[in-house]
């Protein structure tokens, strides 16, 4: 396989997929954060927060972890 | 204290049990952007102060027991606070010892807690005749926090020279904000800048990448390889002292003790100076290397409680790392809090003392347990199911986001500008704890420098 991974604060991330994690965050943090009733900051942190939470669980599905787990039997 | 007060309190510890465990074993997840945001939304939300505090007592305790975790199984550090504990930890891994680690740390972080609880609520209470008049010189303090983590620091030149900057940085991009008319004269932008300074030397990195040379001058690597011991998953719930020596219940106790006296300080910093001191004095490696994970375990409860407990209960002005970052949603969050009327006034001592022996009791327990029963199956869970570039993706958004509800569309470029400053000024050797200390300092250190 070719080596095309990056270390970037204590882990290893593909620069495309990380792009896009940033992009689906990002969209949907302040989508959300802007569908709340304006003037209402408590809506807009809450909405905002759970537009992030959702963008999370989209880059998860999208985007393969960058680690192999090899569970071994020892001892 | 009626019933239904009680049963808040008691869905705020679990609430914050369920959503810290899964968030500490994630790798890489800094306590700063993990734990300001959701308590400034609990805040927000309009909770009973009493509940807020249970809750961000119960998360301190969860978060950093968990971030410890997958340092003991695969050497990803899950949190800041865990960073120093990876040296001792993959050595013990090496040698078949992932379990005994948990075990050791699970009993270090209650150790850490019961130490630092009473002993914080002690001290607390020695300390708050004098509030009036520590409070008088609070700005003072803040620059003398400033030089003092500086002095304490690695890079003591680097750091003292970075203060007056950096306070001007702070100060004028508030002074900017006021000019024009982002945010109303009484409006002091925090909150975002030190979530800037949190996520500073990512936002470097990542910037970084955009120069196509560094970027194709970066070592690549292959995925990682992660061994997960099945032999881990025989952990049996075993008594706590039962799992570590009387030395290294003794020594944690002892440094817990003693970090209680030095709550102002960086809790990291304490870690690894009181850590690293006694693991220092074993001379077997396995014992070092137990000595330090059991000990750095207690000091990081230890340094965080008595950071949050004494400033919050004695003075009710954040005065100290904890306390001016992840705790800073308990002493400032208007409109709920501000430094004048926050949770400092709004319980009574023994609310005080109820409320975080009910958290710091109810998370041990419950936290204990999940360390020493399901630590191996949830870490594998964690590394096979979620992308670093989700976390990542996660953090941006949440800076995206209280960046814009700070001082709007200009602060998002204001708090990328300290991010770009902070950042390189972490990765020259100025660590969080001066930066958080300077950004409080701040308007003291600028309206003392008109000479002319």
């Amino acid at each position: 396989m070719k080596k095309n991974l990056i270390e970037l604060w204590g882990d290893l991330v593909d620069l495309k997929d990380l792009i896009l994690a940033i992009v689906i965050c990002s969209v949907t943090t302040m989508g959300s954060f802007f569908l709340a009733p304006a003037g209402d900051t408590t809506k807009q942190l809450f909405f905002g927060l759970g537009g992030a939470v959702l963008g999370f669980v989209i880059s998860t599905v999208l985007i393969k972890p960058k680690r192999t787990v090899i569970e071994e039997e020892e001892n | 204290m009626d019933a239904g007060l009680i049963f808040q309190m008691l869905l705020a510890v679990l609430g914050a049990i369920v959503l810290y465990t899964f968030i500490g074993f994630v790798p890489g997840t800094d306590e700063t952007s993990v734990l300001m945001p959701v308590t400034l939304a609990v805040v927000l939300a309009g909770v009973e102060p009493i509940v807020v505090l249970t809750f961000f007592i119960s998360a301190i305790i969860t978060l950093n027991l968990m971030n410890a975790i997958p340092t003991a199984l695969v050497g990803l550090p899950g949190g800041v606070m865990s960073t120093p504990m990876i040296e001792h930890a993959l050595y013990l891994k090496e040698r078949g010892m992932a379990a005994t680690s948990i075990k050791k740390m699970a009993t270090g972080s209650i150790i850490g807690t019961a130490i630092a609880i009473p002993v914080s609520l002690l001290l607390a209470n020695i300390l708050a005749p004098f509030s009036d008049s520590v409070k008088e010189y609070a700005p003072l303090l803040f620059v003398f926090g400033a030089i003092f983590l500086s002095l304490i620091g690695k890079n003591k030149l680097l750091a003292l020279i970075s203060i007056i900057p950096l306070g001007l940085l702070f100060q004028g991009l508030r002074y900017l904000y006021w000019g024009i008319g982002a945010v109303p004269q009484e409006k002091n932008v925090t909150v975002s800048f030190f979530l800037g300074i949190t996520i500073g030397p990512l936002l470097v990195s990542l910037l970084g990448l955009l120069n196509k040379q560094s970027r194709e001058a970066l070592p690549r690597h292959d995925k990682n390889e992660i061994r997960l011991n099945k032999v881990d998953e025989r952990q049996t719930l075993a008594h706590p002292l039962q799992t570590i020596t009387k030395k290294e219940a003794g020594t944690s106790a002892v440094v817990s003790l003693l970090s209680n006296f030095l709550f102002f300080l960086s809790p990291v910093g304490l870690t690894i100076l009181f850590g690293e001191a006694v693991a220092n004095k074993e001379k077997d490696p396995v014992k070092k290397a137990s000595m330090a994970i059991t000990s750095m375990s207690a000091l990081s409860h230890a340094t965080y409680l008595s950071g949050v407990i004494i400033p919050l209960i004695a003075l009710g002005i954040p005065l100290s790392p904890v306390a001016v970052g992840p705790a800073n949603a308990l002493f400032n969050a208007p409109p709920v809090f501000t430094l004048e009327h926050n949770i400092h006034h709004l319980l009574s001592k023994g609310e005080f003392v109820f409320a975080i022996v009910f958290a710091g009791v109810l998370a041990s327990i419950i936290t204990y347990f999940i360390a020493m029963r399901y630590a191996r199956q949830m870490t594998a869970f964690v590394l096979k199911k979620i992308p670093h570039e989700a976390i990542l993706g996660l953090f941006i958004g949440f800076i995206l986001l209280l960046a814009y509800m700070d001082a709007g569309l200009i602060n998002i470029f204001g708090v990328l500008l300290v991010g770009i400053v902070c950042g390189t000024l972490n990765k020259m050797g100025v660590n969080y704890g001066v930066q958080f200390m300077i950004l409080y300092a701040a308007p003291w250190i600028t309206t003392h420098l008109i000479f002319k």
